[in-house]
C-alpha cells in the first residue's frame, strides 16, 4: 500500500472529562473529499469528537491532523481548513444575514467581505432576506445561513454536529441536497447525526460509536442499506 | 488579520447591536436614575448631602446601573453559542477580551452622559467639582470595572444563574476600586485641588493595569470553557 | 485515598490545647486590655493561616490552568474553603477583642477592612462553585476567581488605608512592644494554627478526592 498520508486522520484520541471516558482510542482515516458520518445514541461521543476536532476541546491523548497539518502543533493552519456547522446557529440574532456573514468574513480576512457575503447568500438561496435579522428567519432559513457561515473561509473540512436537529421535513430534504452539493464539490465533510436514513444516504463512510468508542467503521459501498438498521443496534447491544 | 483590526472589528459589530436595540444603554440609564432617587430616600429627604456622601450616591447609582449592560455584553455571544464560532475562527481571545471591554466602556460612558447631569441636578447645590478631575476619575472607574466585569461576566455566562453570580462576582472585588472612586470625588466635590488626590488616582488606575492584565492572561480560560 | 493516620492531625491534636494552655497560664496578663488580650494570640495566627490560605489557592489555580490536572483543583478548592473558614473566625474574634477595647462590635478599620473584602471574594468564590455542574468548567472557574481574588489584595490594601482617616487611632499595633514572654506565646499560638490549617487542608483536600472518586464510579455505573 502507498504511504499516502490520508486527508483526515484520527489517532488513539482520548478525552476524559475527570474520570470519565467520553472517548476511547478512537481512530479512523479519511480520504479527501471523503463524507464520514457518525452513528451513534446520546453521549456515545460523538459531539465530543467533532469538537476535538474542531479544536474547542482538547484531548487528553492522541493526535488528530488535518491535511498534514497537527492538531497541537500547528492549531492556526488546523483551523484554518474547518468549518463548523451545529444545531445552534452561530448567527447574531439582531443582525441581518448580510451583517452576520460579513462581520465573519472579515474576522477570517476574506479580502473582500461584502463580495464573499453576497456570492453565499446566492448560493444558499436567501439574497432575498439579505437585510432582515436572522431572528426573523425560520429554522430552515437559519441552518442554511449557519452553512453559508461556515463556508466564509472556505474550509476543506466540513464538521456537522447534528444539522438535522429541529429541521422540518421539506428543510430536512433541502440541507440534504445543500450537503450533497457540498460532497460534489471536494470538500471532506464529517457529520454526527442520528437520522440513520439521511445519513446513510450521503455518506461514503459510516462510523459508529457506542460508549465512547468507535465500534464500527466501513466504506458506505460495502454495507447493504436494508440491513442497516440491524447492523446498528448490533453494535450497539454488544458494545 | 492584526490584534487592533479584530478587536476593532467585534467592537463595531457589538456597538451596532446596541445602537440597533438600544436595551442595555436603555435599562442601565433608567436604572441608575432610579438608584439616585432611593439612595436620596436614604439620605434623608431634604438634606442637602454632604460632599463625600455626595460621591457616594453617584457612584453607586453608576456602578450598580452598569452590572446591567455588562451581563448582556458577554451572554450575547452565548445565545447561540457563537463563542465557539469564535473560538474555531483565527481571532484570538485576548482580542475578544479587549473589544469586550471597549464596549463595556464605552456603554458605561455612555450612561454616566445621562447620568452625572442629572446627578448635578439633584445633589448638586453645594459642590463644586473641578470638570478635568471627575472626566479623569470617571475614565478610571470606566476602566477598571470594565475590565474586571469582562473577565467575570465571561464566567457568569457560563454558570446556570448569570444575572444573580455577576454582581455577587464582581462587587466585592470592585469594593477596593469604589472606595478609592468615593474618597477622590469626595476631596473634588469638597474644591481640592487634584494633587491631593494624586496617591488616590495612582491606586485606581493599579486597579484598572491589573485587571485589564489579568483579564488579558485569564480570559481565554474563561472564555473556553463558558 | 484515605489515609487513616495524618501526622498534621495529631500534631494540631496537641498542638492547639497547648498554644491555649500557654495563651492561658504562661503569658502575663496585658495591664491595660486584661484577659481579652488573649484573643489577641489567637486572632493572629488565624489572620496568618487565613491569608497563607488565599495565597495557596491562587497558585493552585494558577497550577491547574497551566497543567490541568484534578489535583490542583482539589487543593485549590480546599484552601478556599479553609480560607474563608479562617477569615470568619479573625472576623469573629476581632469583634470579640474589639467590644470591650474598641467599645464596638465593628469598626471600619483598614485591617478589618481587608479582612472583609477578602472574606466577601473567596465566599463569591464558593458560591460560583456551587453554581457550575460541569466538573471542568467548575475548576477553571474558581480557578481565575481565586486567582484575581488574591491579586485584588494590593489595591484592598492601598484602598483600605482610607478607612484609617474615618477613625485615626483606633488601632495600635500590640506587635511593637511586646514582652518576652508575650512573643514566646504569640509564636506557640502561631505555629499551633499553621499546624491546625495544614491538618483541615488535608482533609478537605482528601474529601474532595474522594468525592471525586465517587462521582467517577457513579457515572461508571450508570453507562
Amino acid at each position: 500500500m502507498p504511504m499516502v498520508e490520508p486527508f483526515l486522520r484520527v489517532e488513539r484520541l482520548c478525552k476524559a472529562y475527570g474520570g470519565l471516558t467520553a472517548l476511547k482510542d478512537v481512530g479512523l482515516t479519511l480520504e479527501a473529499g471523503g463524507f464520514l458520518c457518525l452513528f451513534g445514541p446520546n453521549g456515545a461521543g460523538k459531539s465530543t469528537l467533532l469538537k476535538v476536532l474542531a479544536t474547542l476541546l482538547p484531548p487528553t491523548a492522541g493526535s488528530v491532523r488535518v491535511a498534514g497539518f497537527d492538531l497541537e502543533e500547528h492549531p492556526e493552519a488546523f483551523r484554518a481548513q474547518l468549518g463548523l456547522v451545529s444545531h445552534q446557529s452561530f448567527l447574531y440574532d439582531d443582525l441581518s444575514a448580510r451583517e452576520n456573514l460579513e462581520f465573519y468574513a472579515a474576522l477570517y480576512g476574506v479580502p473582500d467581505p461584502s463580495v464573499r457575503a453576497g456570492e453565499l447568500l446566492e448560493r444558499v438561496d436567501l439574497t432575498h432576506r439579505a437585510h432582515s435579522p436572522v431572528r426573523e428567519f425560520s429554522r430552515g432559513m437559519q441552518q442554511r445561513l449557519s452553512i453559508a457561515r461556515a463556508l466564509v473561509n472556505d474550509p476543506s473540512l466540513l464538521l456537522l454536529d447534528e444539522p438535522y436537529t429541529g429541521l422540518d421535513a421539506h428543510a430536512a430534504i433541502r440541507l440534504s441536497r445543500q450537503l450533497r452539493l457540498l460532497h460534489e464539490a471536494q470538500r471532506t465533510i464529517v457529520m454526527a447525526t442520528h437520522n440513520l436514513e439521511r445519513g446513510l444516504d450521503l455518506a461514503t463512510s459510516v462510523g459508529i460509536l457506542a460508549r465512547g468508542k468507535l465500534v464500527f467503521l466501513q466504506r458506505r459501498d460495502q454495507i447493504d442499506p436494508e440491513a442497516f438498521e440491524q447492523l446498528y443496534f448490533r453494535h450497539l447491544e454488544a458494545a | 488579520m492584526t490584534l487592533p483590526r479584530q478587536i476593532l472589528l467585534l467592537y463595531r459589530k457589538d456597538l451596532r447591536v446596541e445602537v440597533r436595540k438600544k436595551e442595555s444603554l436603555i435599562a442601565m440609564a433608567f436604572f441608575g436614575v432610579l438608584i439616585m432617587v432611593i439612595l436620596n430616600l436614604a439620605a434623608g429627604l431634604d438634606r442637602r448631602l454632604q460632599a463625600e456622601p455626595a460621591a457616594g450616591v453617584l457612584w453607586v447609582a453608576i456602578l450598580f446601573s452598569s452590572v446591567l449592560g455588562l451581563g448582556r455584553v458577554f451572554a450575547r455571544e452565548k445565545e447561540n453559542n457563537c463563542v465557539a464560532a469564535l473560538l474555531v475562527s483565527p481571532l484570538s481571545p485576548g482580542a475578544l477580551f479587549a473589544a469586550k471591554a471597549l464596549v463595556n466602556f464605552t456603554l458605561m460612558s455612555f450612561s454616566e452622559l445621562v447620568l452625572v447631569p442629572v446627578f448635578f441636578a439633584l445633589f448638586g447645590a453645594g459642590l463644586q467639582p473641578g470638570l478635568p478631575v471627575l472626566l479623569l476619575l470617571l475614565a478610571l472607574v470606566n476602566i477598571g470595572f470594565s475590565a474586571a466585569g469582562t473577565l467575570l461576566s465571561a464566567l457568569a455566562a457560563g454558570t446556570r444563574r448569570n444575572e444573580v453570580m455577576l454582581p455577587i462576582l464582581l462587587y466585592p472585588l470592585c469594593l477596593p476600586l469604589v472606595a478609592l472612586a468615593v474618597k477622590a470625588t469626595g476631596a473634588a466635590f469638597g474644591g481640592r485641588p487634584m494633587t491631593e488626590i494624586r496617591d488616590l488616582i495612582e491606586s485606581m488606575a493599579a486597579f484598572g493595569l491589573i485587571y485589564a492584565a489579568a483579564g488579558y492572561l485569564l480570559f481565554s480560560h474563561a472564555v473556553r470553557e463558558a | 485515598m484515605l489515609k487513616r493516620f495524618d501526622p498534621f492531625a495529631v500534631l494540631a491534636l496537641v498542638g492547639i490545647p497547648g498554644a491555649a494552655a500557654t495563651v492561658f497560664f504562661y503569658a502575663p496578663l496585658e495591664r491595660t486590655m486584661g484577659v481579652v488580650q488573649k484573643i489577641f494570640y489567637f486572632h493572629l495566627g488565624l489572620a496568618a493561616a487565613a491569608f497563607l490560605s488565599f495565597f495557596v489557592a491562587c497558585v493552585a489555580g494558577v497550577l491547574y490552568l497551566l497543567r490541568r490536572q484534578r489535583v490542583w483543583d482539589e487543593r485549590g478548592t480546599a484552601a478556599v474553603e479553609v480560607g474563608v473558614l479562617f477569615t470568619t473566625l479573625v472576623l469573629l474574634t476581632g469583634s470579640i477583642w474589639g467590644r470591650p477595647i474598641w467599645n464596638t462590635w465593628w469598626t471600619w478599620d483598614p485591617r478589618l477592612t481587608t479582612s472583609l473584602i477578602l472574606w466577601f471574594i473567596f465566599t463569591a468564590c464558593l458560591i460560583l462553585r456551587s453554581a457550575v455542574e460541569q466538573e471542568e468548567k467548575r475548576a477553571v472557574f474558581c480557578a481565575v476567581m481565586a486567582i484575581v481574588g488574591f491579586v485584588d489584595v494590593p489595591v484592598v490594601f492601598l484602598s483600605a488605608r482610607l478607612w484609617r482617616s474615618i477613625h485615626p487611632t483606633v488601632i495600635r499595633s500590640e506587635g511593637i512592644a511586646l514582652e518576652p514572654a508575650m512573643i514566646v506565646t504569640l509564636a506557640v499560638s502561631l505555629a499551633a494554627m499553621l499546624i491546625l490549617w495544614r491538618a483541615l487542608f488535608r482533609l478537605r483536600c482528601s474529601i474532595q478526592r474522594q468525592e471525586n472518586t465517587l462521582l467517577d464510579l457513579q457515572q461508571q455505573l450508570q453507562r
